[in-house]
């Protein structure tokens, strides 16, 4: 299976995540976009990984903790949605603006 | 043989995870794109079987598709989810954020190509050895740094929810010409 493959399917997704976190306004999606792009750098990470051969795995050890920031940021991603909620019912960041001028 | 059947499950993960991740940004429902994302991280978990990390692939299964959809589907049952018109769902913004996405993906695509005969061979027997080795030796450091980090992230996920008092009204929205309590 050729490189070119894998790191053709990681853009792919990560752009799709970058186009989800432009034009979607609803703040949980954004989250879920931001996931796509962490995973899709994930297929990458593995995919160089492998190019380079027995290399002591460093690729799948930067996945790992990439796992463990997305779990950290999901949960403080969430918590302070669930927040900005508490304060004012809407979680359409068209309307999150009370940090305006 | 072997090679061909790769190639047609490669092919198989490729339009999954595509297709459903096109479905994450273009769902005019939340749940659905959740249950997309799910999808996208399952099959994610398959293209790591294919480059022979199964290590990396159970955790992909257990992190992801385990804790962190069912974290996001908390966050849209404690929000209230009215799918937008699809009048609003294409805004000004659609268009720009397209086109610069666009932009930025030509130039990444071009240099994915470029790798052209660089193949991947998956490690005999597994990656599990080879992976505890250098996080136990070489990222030892970061490993406690990462283990520091989840517990910050668990405090201040329980912080940043928690109610100010029990009598406090749940969700109530504070109008600005209040005074602050």
């Amino acid at each position: 299976m050729p490189l070119a493959a894998f790191i053709a399917v990681s853009a792919a997704l990560f752009f799709i995540g970058v186009a989800g976190v432009l034009v979607r306004r609803n703040a949980v999606v954004i989250l879920m976009s931001v996931e796509l792009m962490l995973n899709a750098t994930n297929l990458a990470f593995v995919a160089f990984s492998r190019r380079l051969g027995v290399a002591g795995e460093r690729g799948s050890v930067f996945v790992v903790f990439i796992f463990v920031v997305a779990a950290a940021e999901v949960a403080v991603g969430l918590a302070i949605i669930l927040a900005a909620y508490r304060n004012r019912p809407t979680v359409d960041v068209d309307q999150l603006d009370e940090m305006k001028g | 043989m072997l090679d061909f059947l790769g190639l047609v499950v490669f092919a198989i993960f490729t339009i999954m995870i595509v297709g459903a991740g096109l479905g994450v940004v273009l769902a005019n429902r939340v749940t659905t794109s959740a249950l997309l994302m799910a999808f996208t991280f399952l099959n994610m978990a398959g293209m790591f079987v294919l480059l022979g990390a199964e290590t990396i692939a159970a955790f992909q299964v257990l992190i992801y598709v385990g804790a962190i959809t069912v974290l996001i589907l908390y966050g849209v049952m404690f929000t209230p989810q009215t799918p937008r018109a699809y009048g609003l769902f294409f805004q000004k913004q659609t268009p720009w954020g397209a086109v610069l996405a666009a932009l930025a993906a030509l130039p990444v695509i071009v240099v994915a190509f470029s790798f052209h005969d660089a193949k991947t061979v998956a490690p005999p027997g597994g990656d599990l050895n080879a992976l505890a080795i250098a996080v136990f030796n070489s990222f030892a450091f970061p490993f406690e740094v990462a283990s520091v980090l989840l517990l910050a992230a668990m405090v201040g996920a329980i912080v940043l929810v928690k109610r100010e008092s029990p009598a406090a009204p749940p969700a109530a929205p504070l109008r600005r010409s209040e005074p602050p309590r």
